[in-house]
């Protein structure tokens, strides 16, 4: 009796999120592996299957394997720059007895912005006349060093990288602050007792204590850094000549500019399939390195 | 701006030793380090900070001043920049669709998501481990991975370039973080309440709206800041759905205001202060609980 009732209100309760994310989420999933081996224009009712003709015209699409290589490198950046970033900028304010509340509401303000104003901004700072980069160095005295940022394959790369550090650093800053304060104070005092100095102290205290936390980060941000889109949208559109294209933006014009749906989908599926395996890699190591956390928190009790 | 100390409530994660002095425990003996500590602090801020006050100040220059590039106050202070834009780029539309789309879809996230993680944390039934195995792995899916596919799927329902299309999609998307956090938010809370409550005999789903639900504010509140901010940032979904400009959300109304009219670059950047404004806003009102919020979600 009390079994089938909590069976009913379970289903009761879960009913609702199940099912929307079956429709919009499942679903979709699925349908999007299937319009994969299919060709559709964007109109037409009737989507013929071409077995792997789609795929077969990706892995010859240069610029889709471009955007990927792109895509790696901002995930990268992210990864080491932004993460390198966040851990400092959190120990410092961690330590800071003053101001620590303005430093976190200030660090994390760009990361409040939208990816489309962040382009918007930058779009200005870098822009070949009138924008402040090139101003400053024109200003200094220094012209020869003016360059065409976002105009130049080379340096397009490297700045959309760093547009990405400059928002997104704070997000990781959040949760590596949150972090520490999860480090139990008297394993410093025991490391201190032992004479153990701020270096020893960082490399046999935080680094481990904070582990599971770099993990986590870690995943987000190479995460986000592969799936920049809008930001790059506007900054570049994926020029010069398709240089600094990203998956996303590729996939989105490969089916709303060219309405080739299917060869976007089978695009999706190589792209998505990637993601999923890199998020799934990177937390089976992090968890390794991770060791457990709950001895840590089984001693608070 | 005296001593900005504020205890910033702890996510609920582990309980952890209270230490005397706040979370900044041990005394640092050393002057230098804490001059150095706060150029750090200091440097980081204005790195954070100087873009954004620039592009404050070109959104109020004149297009002369502006073209010179290198001024970085204002003068005259054009402040008709921002009605221009306002105007031209049709941000009394935009403006109140955000809102409209914010609201709602965190309304829904909220009623769909605190009932799904209540479920998971207290009531026990077979299956629930594979339930909430389930729900990270949906977790894993991007975004990028299926958005053509999704806007397959709303063509085929009719909700293409519909206003509930495009919400039903940002619920089910922001449905899994949120889920977890419910989750281990009410898997934090004590039982005893509930117990008094069934033993009383009130029904189970009149005892979650009348007193779990109130209860579990904070946890509503990390998870309403956080979706709040994602969907009025959201671009992708709003440029794949929408072709009919009065239904479109603010960030995709600004791309459309660019390739629409090409506006001189200063009207531009008054226009891109306006659709970040109220989120901005928004998080000076709601930050400590962003943060919290954050590391509730993402360090679960």
């Amino acid at each position: 009796m009390r079994h089938r009732n909590r069976m009913l209100a379970a289903g009761v309760f879960l009913a609702p999120a199940l099912a929307m994310i079956a429709v919009f989420t499942v679903i979709p999933f699925v349908q999007g592996i299937l319009l994969s081996f299919q060709s559709w224009d964007g109109v037409s009712p009737d989507t013929p299957f071409v077995g792997l003709d789609n795929f077969r015209w990706v892995m010859d699409d240069a610029e889709f394997w471009g955007s990927m290589k792109n895509a790696v490198v901002f995930g990268a950046v992210g990864l080491v720059v932004a993460n390198a970033v966040s851990m400092v900028m959190a120990l410092a304010v961690h330590h800071a007895r003053r101001g620590s509340a303005f430093f976190r509401t200030v660090y994390y303000l760009p990361g409040v912005f939208s990816t489309v104003v962040v382009g918007v901004m930058f779009s200005w700072f870098l822009d070949p006349k009138i924008g402040i980069v090139n101003q400053a160095l024109k200003t200094l005295g220094l012209d020869g060093l003016t360059h065409n940022w976002l105009g130049d394959p080379k340096t397009a790369v490297i700045a959309v990288a760093a547009v990405f550090v400059w928002y997104h650093w704070g997000f990781g800053f959040i949760l590596f602050l949150a972090g520490r304060q999860d480090v139990p104070g008297e394993l410093y005092e025991a490391a201190s007792l032992d004479g153990a100095r701020s270096w020893a102290q960082f490399r046999y205290v935080t680094w481990p204590g904070m582990s599971h936390v770099t993990g986590i980060v870690s995943v987000l941000t190479l995460l986000s850094g592969l799936q920049i889109f809008g930001t790059v949208q506007v900054l570049t559109n994926g020029g010069p000549a398709g240089h600094t294209s990203v998956p996303t933006l590729h996939i989105y014009q490969q089916a709303f500019q060219f309405n080739e749906y299917g060869r976007a989908a089978a695009m999706s599926v190589i792209f998505g399939a990637c993601l999923v395996a890199l998020a799934c890699v990177q937390l089976w190591v992090s968890r390794r390195l991770g060791g457990s956390t709950n001895s840590r928190t089984e001693k608070g009790r | 701006m005296n001593t900005l100390l504020d205890p910033a409530p702890k996510p609920k994660t582990a309980p952890t030793p209270t230490r005397q002095g706040g979370p900044r425990g041990r005394r640092k003996r050393l002057r230098g380090p804490r001059v150095a500590l706060y150029a750090l602090l200091i440097a980081g801020a204005l790195e954070a900070l100087v873009p954004i006050l620039w592009v404050l100040s070109g959104s109020l220059q004149s297009a002369e001043q502006l073209y010179k590039g290198t001024d970085p106050i204002p003068d005259p202070f054009e402040w008709g920049n921002f009605a221009t834009a306002w105007n031209e780029g049709g941000f009394s539309q935009y403006l109140p669709n955000s809102l409209l789309y914010t609201g709602a879809a965190v309304l829904g996230i909220l009623v769909i998501a605190s009932l799904a993680g209540y479920a998971l944390a207290r009531i026990e039934f077979p299956g629930r481990g594979a339930v909430v195995g389930f729900i990270l792995v949906i977790m894993i899916i991007p975004m990028p991975a299926s958005f053509i596919a999704q806007y397959k799927l709303l063509i085929e329902l009719g909700l293409a370039n519909t206003r509930i299309g495009y919400i039903l999609v940002l619920i089910a998307g922001g449905l899994p973080i949120s889920i977890l956090i419910m989750r281990g938010f009410f898997a934090s809370q004590p039982k005893e309440l509930e117990e008094a409550a069934a033993i009383d005999g009130a029904s189970l789903l009149g005892t979650f709206w009348r007193i779990i639900l109130p209860l579990a504010k904070p946890g509503l509140v990390a998870v309403a800041v956080i979706q709040a901010m994602g969907v009025w940032n959201e671009y992708l979904m709003g440029l794949v759905l929408f072709n009919d400009s009065s239904l479109m959300p603010v960030q995709r109304g600004l791309t459309n205001f660019v390739s629409a009219e090409s506006p001189q670059q200063q009207i531009l950047l008054a226009a891109s202060i306006i659709a970040v404004l109220p989120i901005v806003i928004f998080y000076a009102i709601a930050q400590r609980h962003i943060i919290s919020g954050l590391s509730a979600g993402a360090l679960k």
